[in-house]
This record gives C-alpha cells, sequence and structure tokens, in this order.
C-alpha cells in the first residue's frame, strides 16, 4: 500500500482523534498524539500501513513537561512520521514500543536514564551508558547543573 | 553500564560466564560483552555500553550552531563529513537555504570518499579480528591515499569539520580532479584483486561462510543500519529511499547480497567502495563553477523555531538527527541516531547460539563503532 504523509495524519485522525499535526515537507509529517495511546498507534501504524521501522526515540525537557519524541518510518518509503508525546515531569511514564518494533529497547534505556522518562513495559529499562549512581540525575534536562559536583 | 551481571543471571553448574572486554587490544573503543558459555556455543550475551561516554548531545545543547560543527566530528572520526552533513542539512532546511550547486557537487564527492575510507579501515579491523592480518596491512596501504586526497581538500586527515550551511569551508584546490581519478583508478584495481583474494582463499570462506547469519526478516526486525542490513537482501539506503544532495539524479546502484552472513557483509562493503568510486567520477567532470558556499554570516546563524529530523547514509548506515531550535542561537535540543548505535543493540541476539571462535569474526563484521553509540 503506498502511503503518503497526508493520507497517514488523516488515517490517524480519523481513529485516534488527533488533533495537531502538520505537514512540514512530502517526506516529514509530524503528530502530537495522547501518550496513553502510543502502543496502540504504533501498532496500527505497523500492521496496517507500511511504517515497518522505527528510526529513533527522542526525549526533550519542556519545563513542566517531558516528550517522548518517536521517529517513525519504513524500508521501503522515505516518510519519517514524527509522533510527539508530552508526559507530566511528576509521573514521566509511557507505554514501551518493544511489543511492536524490538529495537525501541536501547532508544528507551537511553531516554530514561538522561530525561527520566520511564517506559513501562520495557523488559530491561536498566541504565545503558551512565554509571548505576548516577541514575536520577538526568544530564539532559534543562536544570541539571553537573555530576558530582554542581560547577 | 550496571556492572553487577554475575548476580543478575543464575548460571547453571555446565555454563561459564566471560568477560570480553571492556578493554581490548582489537577493539577500537572499549566496550565490555559478556559471554554466557555452555562448552564452545555461547548461550546468551550481554553489552554493556558507555565507558567512553561524552555527552555530546548536551554539550551541543551549550554551543553556537557553527561552534556545533566540529563537535559532530568527534561521534566518529571515520564518518565526520557525514555527521557534518546530517548536521548541516538540518540546521540548512531549519532556515530554509539551500547549499549552492557547487558545494552540493563539493559535498558528494567528500562524503563518497569517506565512505570509501571508512570501509576501508572496517575491512581491515575486521581482517585482523579473524587473524588476516596482511589484508588489514593492505587496506590501510590503499585508504592512506583518499585520507591525502580527504586532507588536500579540508586540511585534516581525520576531522575535517568541512561543511558549512549552504556551502563548504573552502573550494576544491587545484589539480584536485586529476589526483582523484588517478588514485581512484588505482584503488579500483586493488579492491578488485582484494575482492578475488577473499572470494577464492579456502581457509578465509571457512571461517566466513554461513558464520552469524542474519536473516532478512531478522535484520528489518532487529533494525540493524548499513551495509549490515544489505548484507541480509534488504536494498535500504537513505540515498536512494530519502535521497539529498545531488543523490536523485545520480546513477548508481544499491548493493545487497543474498544470505546475510560475515561473508556477505564485507562482499557488500567492498562493492560499495567501488560503486562509490563510480559516483564520484560521475560528478567529478560535472562540477559547475558559481560560489562555493551561500553568503551568510555563519557566527550569527539563528534558525526560526522549529524542528527538523535529517537524515543521511552514513558509511555505516542511516544517521539521523533531530534538531529542535527555540530561535536562539543555540540549538535546544540534538538527538543522535546513530547507525553503530542501531547494530551494536543487534549483537547480542545475532551472537546467541554462535560458537566462541566465530564471534570475533561476527562482531567486527558489523563494523560498529563505540565512539559514536557511546556519544
Amino acid at each position: 500500500m503506498n502511503t503518503t504523509g497526508e493520507l497517514t495524519l488523516n488515517m490517524l485522525k480519523e481513529k485516534f482523534q488527533v488533533t495537531e499535526m502538520r505537514v512540514e515537507s512530502p517526506n516529514r509529517v509530524w503528530a502530537r498524539i495522547a501518550p496513553d495511546k502510543i502502543l496502540a498507534i504504533a501498532k496500527f501504524l505497523s500492521n496496517e500501513l507500511e511504517f515497518d521501522h522505527l528510526s529513533s526515540i527522542a526525549g526533550a525537557d519542556y519545563g513542566e513537561a517531558l516528550e517522548a519524541v518517536y521517529q517513525i518510518t519504513a524500508y521501503s518509503h522515505g516518510i519519517v512520521l514524527t509522533l510527539k508525546a508530552k508526559v507530566p515531569k511528576s509521573n514521566p511514564v509511557i507505554d514501551s514500543l518493544t511489543p511492536v518494533y524490538w529495537n525501541a529497547a536501547w532508544y528507551e534505556r537511553e531516554a530514561y536514564e538522561l530525561l527520566g522518562i520511564s517506559f513501562r513495559g520495557n523488559p530491561n529499562l536498566a541504565p545503558l551508558v551512565l554509571p548505576a549512581e548516577m541514575m536520577g540525575e538526568y544530564p539532559l534536562r534543562k536544570d541539571y547543573k553537573g555530576y558530582p559536583n554542581p560547577t | 553500564m550496571n556492572g553487577e551481571i554475575e548476580t543478575q543471571i543464575n548460571l547453571k553448574p555446565s555454563e561459564m560466564l566471560l568477560h570480553l572486554g571492556p578493554q581490548h587490544p582489537l577493539q577500537p573503543g572499549p566496550f565490555l560483552l559478556d559471554l554466557v558459555l555452555e562448552g564452545e556455543t555461547v548461550k546468551d550475551a550481554t553489552l554493556e555500553m558507555g565507558f567512553i561516554h561524552k555527552g555530546i548531545e548536551k554539550i551541543l545543547e551549550n554551543r553556537t550552531y557553527l561552534q556545533c560543527i566540529p563537535i559532530t566530528d568527534r561521534m566518529c572520526y571515520l564518518a565526520s563529513i557525514s555527521n557534518n552533513e546530517v548536521f548541516c542539512s538540518g540546521v540548512e532546511s531549519l532556515m530554509g537555504i539551500e547549499p549552492t550547486e557547487r558545494a552540493k557537487y563539493i559535498r558528494t564527492i567528500m562524503l563518497e570518499l569517506t565512505r570509501i575510507q571508512s570501509h576501508l579501515l572496517g575491512i581491515g579491523e575486521y581482517a585482523t579480528d579473524i587473524g588476516f592480518l596482511s589484508m588489514f596491512l593492505w587496506m590501510i596501504r590503499e585508504r592512506e591515499p583518499i585520507i591525502s586526497l580527504l586532507e588536500m581538500v579540508t586540511g585534516a586527515r581525520l576531522n575535517h569539520s568541512f561543511v558549512r550551511f549552504g556551502g563548504v569551508a573552502y573550494d576544491l584546490p587545484a589539480g584536485f580532479k586529476e589526483k582523484t581519478l588517478r588514485t581512484l583508478n588505482e584503488i579500483r584495481k586493488k579492491v578488485e584483486k582484494h575482492d578475488e583474494i577473499m572470494s577464492r582463499d579456502s581457509v578465509y570462506l571457512k571461517r566466513t561462510k554461513g558464520v552469524g547469519v542474519l536473516s532478512r526478516k531478522a535484520a528489518m526486525e532487529l533494525g540493524v543500519a548499513g551495509p549490515a542490513m544489505r548484507g541480509s537482501g534488504v536494498d535500504y539506503d537513505i540515498r536512494k529511499v530519502d535521497p539529498y544532495l545531488l543523490y536523485p539524479d545520480l546513477d548508481f546502484k544499491v548493493i545487497t547480497a543474498p544470505n546475510g552472513d560475515v561473508f556477505d557483509r564485507v562482499k557488500v562493503r567492498l562493492s560499495e567502495i567501488l560503486e562509490s568510486i563510480y559516483i564520484i567520477e560521475q560528478c567529478i567532470d560535472m562540477i559547475p563553477g558559481g560560489p562555493f558556499k551561500q553568503g551568510y554570516n555563519p557566527y550569527l546563524i539563528k534558525p526560526k523555531p522549529g524542528e527538523v529530523y535529517s537524515r543521511v547514509e552514513d558509511p555505516r548506515g542511516e544517521m539521523g538527527m533531530y534538531i529542535v531550535s527555540d530561535g536562539t542561537f543555540k540549538p535546544y535540543r540534538v538527538k543522535v541516531r546513530g547507525p553503530a548505535f542501531a547494530t551494536m543493540q543487534a549483537l547480542p541476539p545475532l551472537l546467541k547460539g554462535a560458537y566462541m571462535a566465530d564471534n570475533a569474526a561476527i562482531a567486527s563484521s558489523m563494523d560498529s563503532c563505540t565512539s559514536e553509540v557511546d556519544r
């Protein structure tokens, strides 16, 4: 099935009531989604549309909220669908994508240790690149002051 | 990096735990591979990363856009021009500009030269790992003229910092075309010869054929990148799927191999060198005149608020960068999606069930780069 970016967005809109979305260029589209729908959307994208490749998961710190940013694309076409889900900093929990995309595991571990987004359902949510004693420091948050000494 | 693997797994009496690394003379960067062995067979594998974590994503948030370019070099010195390119093309689309026509040609040529030298060293390192030291020396010998060509243009052998927003740092020097064509001609002959040696040597074939097989389906599921993916028969190449610079207009094939074993992954790299030479030869005759960069003051780059995900085909595979701009002189957030990260992640499942003796061959045929995983 040949999906264009706009068509994909319209499908998401119908099926998951996505409200905020934009077509940046023919190959780049993004949509803001509710955090509790991420797993259902990913299942829909990989099973019914041709989005069979997770390119990356990024996290970003926006003061009150943390944002998980998923770049979902495919091996057969160049459309990158960016899904953005905001979670509150007080309880940053979101469903893991590992049941749908196997390679989400390490990206989630990285976002977990560097930004503190917790992925529910990841089989091994252990620190990947930071030492265990730095857990809880979250270096990529904007209020990070340095470790061990805030210099 | 949690260090206490022994306490986490319960070994059966017939099993033993073997640490490979973190320091090993054959590895370019430190990583710890913990193998649970039963006899000679790997039962389970765990990777621990983070020994050289540099925090590049955080550093980039605290630099102006121009200052970011040399930092992106340091993610992986073998692919520094690709790293520059992915960052600069992202910032370019945030600013809404395009590189000049001449700069597109120069950048394409430089990217392909980088691919050639990275593949040569990748094959060389792999050859040492399987005990084929002469191949390593040959590869280093072949790589040297390519490095000289890059040095001739950029002034640096490894960390080039060459790409700029809307162009490149320097124009091509006089005599570059002749020297490049001469060098590439020689390298083509030599690579063809190495290809022949590698496909006829019976000891080498025994070591590599049918070893570490990654099926087409598994490769797509595990999300490995670049030659490791194409060695399993998936024709996934960002240059074709999501083309940038001159690639939509160029004539080149995506090299694939059907079997997904160690032999095929290395074979794909060798053939890609030849394909890159072909690409450069197409470009180098057609370089147009004109300016090699846009007339922007690089010190005052200030994209409007927005975000972008730019992708290029690094020598090792799909390289992506997610850049968020908040309208100031510094990026708000930069996330790097490295190909080595994706490939490294797929290593433990691939090693499961393999023989201990095949470990080195399998691991180094993936051509991963610790420095880039631990950005």
